[in-house]
């Protein structure tokens, strides 16, 4: 590993501060991903901020029903959270979903949201990757492809985006809080992570110097009845190759609301608002699932070895409406 | 006082005096210990172990540890025992036990004078100084001492001279380590200097760390990139702790920080002082058990089989013995989707649910009255 300065930040504004004062320098949460990436020389940070002791570790109540996620509540406490479990049950699926129980005490929901592609091009320096080195191409478009993804590509990328949970808070309309030098501001999940189109490099909106403080997820009553499901090569412990986070508003066998959102299957969480519209005023059923399956994954594009995702992620997004629709 | 030919540090390269033989006076030399300077010969009452070593006989690495450890625990009854690394370019090594009262503070012998008082040039030596500044044993050589013939030269003084030997034993101990590299003792000083300033200025470079590790306080002089688990194998000289993948993914390295299993590959030793990091070596006295007594998850792995190579056991039962503390539910499958960031290649996995179960049995009859 190359050596690095080792910065521990006392305060949100002392982390700001330390950061924006390097152009090269890392936020270091759990650490899961960064200190992986940097045993492989992908991540080559010269200051490393060591933001462990900042006070953003609680999940506190806000507009009547909604949760704000401290940046650096952990993911196993999150998952187990009694009004997570209890309001938004999808969140906690997916994190529970997500790596090993060693890694869920490690990882923070701010660098959850951070967390890097696992495509091996990218993890390997001997490869070409436009993500880690810009202009140097992609191993992936024509090599083993099979973990990658089949919606939101381009001819620079084809990488997933890793979290199950970030699958979730799209699902939930999350809030995404960040901090920088010039004040506060919030962003939209679902806006928060950028397609690669030619800047595959450029993976959210976060600017340099910026941190997450908190996600905010709104209020969603019928949260209650929402699942998570993860299709993987394992049984656990295994990144996804399908998932589908859904919750559904059914009143008398009809769907008055839906949200969908795919994971592993896209370059960054994907919700699909056609086939939740698509869902709405119709009657939970088979054929209606079945639609909207073929609507999510309608602009799919396959690569040599990846193709069997998309059929994967229809049968797992019909199976998770079903299992939704069947919650009581 | 006798000799003080290491004071002042004159001309570049005067010339060596022989090494002092057994019965000769040890050569004294100031010491700085932790900002305090004081004297070889102001430790008069104490026996001395004194060791020169180079960069392959490094005391900073686990296998030095172990050894002192060894020597000072076969040293009866010393109540307060310190020891003294002496680094040449830099700093070496911290180790203070809340338990036995080791310390290591930092000395230097940057231009390699306290060497060349001893007449050491490009070999480890090792000197055991007795109670009244009089050496009584030598070693040079490539190979490291055993330490068997140091506590044999320090226990035959000791006994000699009857009166004095419990006195010595309810005294300071102190082991004087100095770290002189060979190449120092040869090139130019300014050379040394230099690099003194390289590594003290470079980013990424080594300062004082403390580790809370089994109840014990660890003072290590670590860089920044360095994982909490190569402190724990390669600094603090805990090899319990298994590099398994290195990257998070098989678990070997499973340790507790604050009681919550955590990867200590994927974590940086800097970030966890103030926290209490559980090993292996330290979990059966974290559960209370005291003497040799194991902790119950490991007698239940012993009882059930859960291993068959071992090199994963101390990762698989340091997830285990946090794992019961967590929610999960009572099934096998929930123990195995518990423990799946365990990875055993042996296929021990039958062995490692049937022991966490019966923990988790035992543990629920005990909370029942039962």
């Amino acid at each position: 590993m190359y050596p690095f300065q080792f910065e521990s930040a006392a305060s949100e504004q002392d982390a700001i501060a330390l950061l924006g004062a390097n152009p090269d320098a890392r936020f270091l949460a759990g650490g899961t991903t960064l200190v992986d990436l940097m045993k492989h020389d992908v991540e080559r940070p010269a200051r490393v901020v060591d933001i462990n002791q900042l006070s953003l570790t609680t999940v506190e109540e806000i507009d009547g029903g909604g949760l704000r996620i401290g940046a650096m509540v952990r993911n196993s406490d999150l998952a187990n959270h009694p009004l997570v479990r209890e309001r938004y049950p999808v969140l906690s699926q997916a994190l529970l979903a997500g790596a090993s129980p060693q890694l869920r005490n490690m990882a923070t929901t701010g660098g959850n949201l951070l967390q890097r592609a696992r495509c091996q091009y990218f993890r390997d320096v001997a490869n070409a990757c436009n993500k880690r080195e810009p202009g140097s191409g992609c191993s992936a478009l024509h090599g083993i492809n099979r973990i990658h993804a089949v919606l939101g590509t381009s001819e620079q990328c084809i990488a997933t985006h890793p979290s199950d949970m970030a699958v979730a808070l799209a699902a939930l309309d999350a809030i995404v809080r960040v901090r920088g030098a010039g004040g506060e501001r919030t962003i939209p999940l679902v806006d928060f992570h950028l397609m690669p189109h030619d800047r595959p490099d450029r993976e959210t909106r976060l600017e340099h110097g910026e941190l997450i403080v908190s996600v905010d997820v709104p209020p969603l009553p019928f949260a209650k009845r929402s699942l998570y499901i993860k299709v993987r090569d394992r049984a656990s412990y295994a990144f996804t190759l399908a998932s589908a986070a859904v919750a559904l508003d059914v009143r008398d066998g009809v769907i008055r609301a839906a949200r969908i959102a795919l994971g592993g299957v896209a370059t960054k969480p994907w919700r699909v608002p056609d086939a939740e519209s698509a869902l709405e005023n119709t009657s939970a059923d088979g054929a209606a699932f079945g639609r909207a399956a073929e609507l999510a994954l309608s602009g799919a594009v396959a690569r040599e070895h990846n193709a069997f995702k998309i059929e994967l992620a229809k049968r797992t997004l019909i199976r998770a409406l079903t299992r939704a629709a069947a919650i009581a | 006082m006798h000799d003080l030919r290491t004071a002042g540090a004159t001309p570049p390269f005067p010339a060596a005096p022989p090494p002092p033989t057994a019965g000769d006076p040890a050569p004294d030399f100031e010491l700085v210990a932790n900002g305090t300077a004081t004297r070889l010969s102001s430790l008069r009452g104490s026996p001395v172990v004194l060791v020169l070593h180079n960069p392959e006989w490094d005391p900073a690495r686990r296998e030095q540890i172990d050894a002192f450890n060894r020597l000072l625990a076969s040293l009866p009854a010393a109540a307060e025992q310190r020891l003294i690394t002496v680094g040449a370019a830099h700093p070496w090594l911290e180790l203070e036990f809340d338990t036995s009262r080791v310390a290591l503070p930092v000395i230097r012998d940057d231009d390699g004078s306290i060497a060349q008082a001893y007449g050491v040039h490009d070999t480890p030596a090792v000197f055991v100084i007795d109670e009244r500044g009089i050496v009584r044993w030598t070693h040079m050589g490539r190979t490291p001492p055993r330490e068997g013939d140091i506590i044999a030269a320090l226990t035959s003084f000791a006994a000699r001279d009857e009166p004095r030997s419990s006195s010595w034993n309810r005294r300071e101990f102190i082991a004087t380590v100095l770290g002189v590299a060979a190449s120092l003792t040869i090139s130019p000083r300014l050379a040394v200097a230099e690099r003194i300033a390289a590594a003290s200025t470079a980013p990424g470079a080594a300062r004082a760390v403390t580790l809370n590790v089994n109840g014990r306080q660890l003072r290590l002089t670590l860089e920044p990139r360095v994982s909490l688990l190569d402190a724990l194998r390669e600094y603090a000289g805990l090899t319990g702790t298994k590099k398994g993948c290195d990257h998070g993914q098989c678990g070997a390295c499973t340790v507790h920080v604050d009681g919550r299993r955590t990867l200590s590959c994927l974590t940086f030793a800097m970030m966890h002082e103030g926290q209490q990091i559980t090993t292996i070596e330290g979990l059966a006295a974290s559960a209370g058990t005291s003497g040799n007594t194991l902790h119950p998850m490991q007698q239940a792995f012993i009882k059930h089989d859960g291993f068959q190579c071992g090199y994963c056991t101390p990762g698989q039962i340091m997830s285990a013995s946090a794992m019961i503390h967590e929610p999960w539910g009572a099934a096998d499958s929930d123990v195995r989707e518990a423990m799946s960031g365990n990875i055993c290649r042996c296929g021990a996995y039958p062995g490692i649910v049937a022991a966490i179960q019966e923990v988790r049995a035992n543990a629920a009859d005990g909370e029942h009255g039962q």
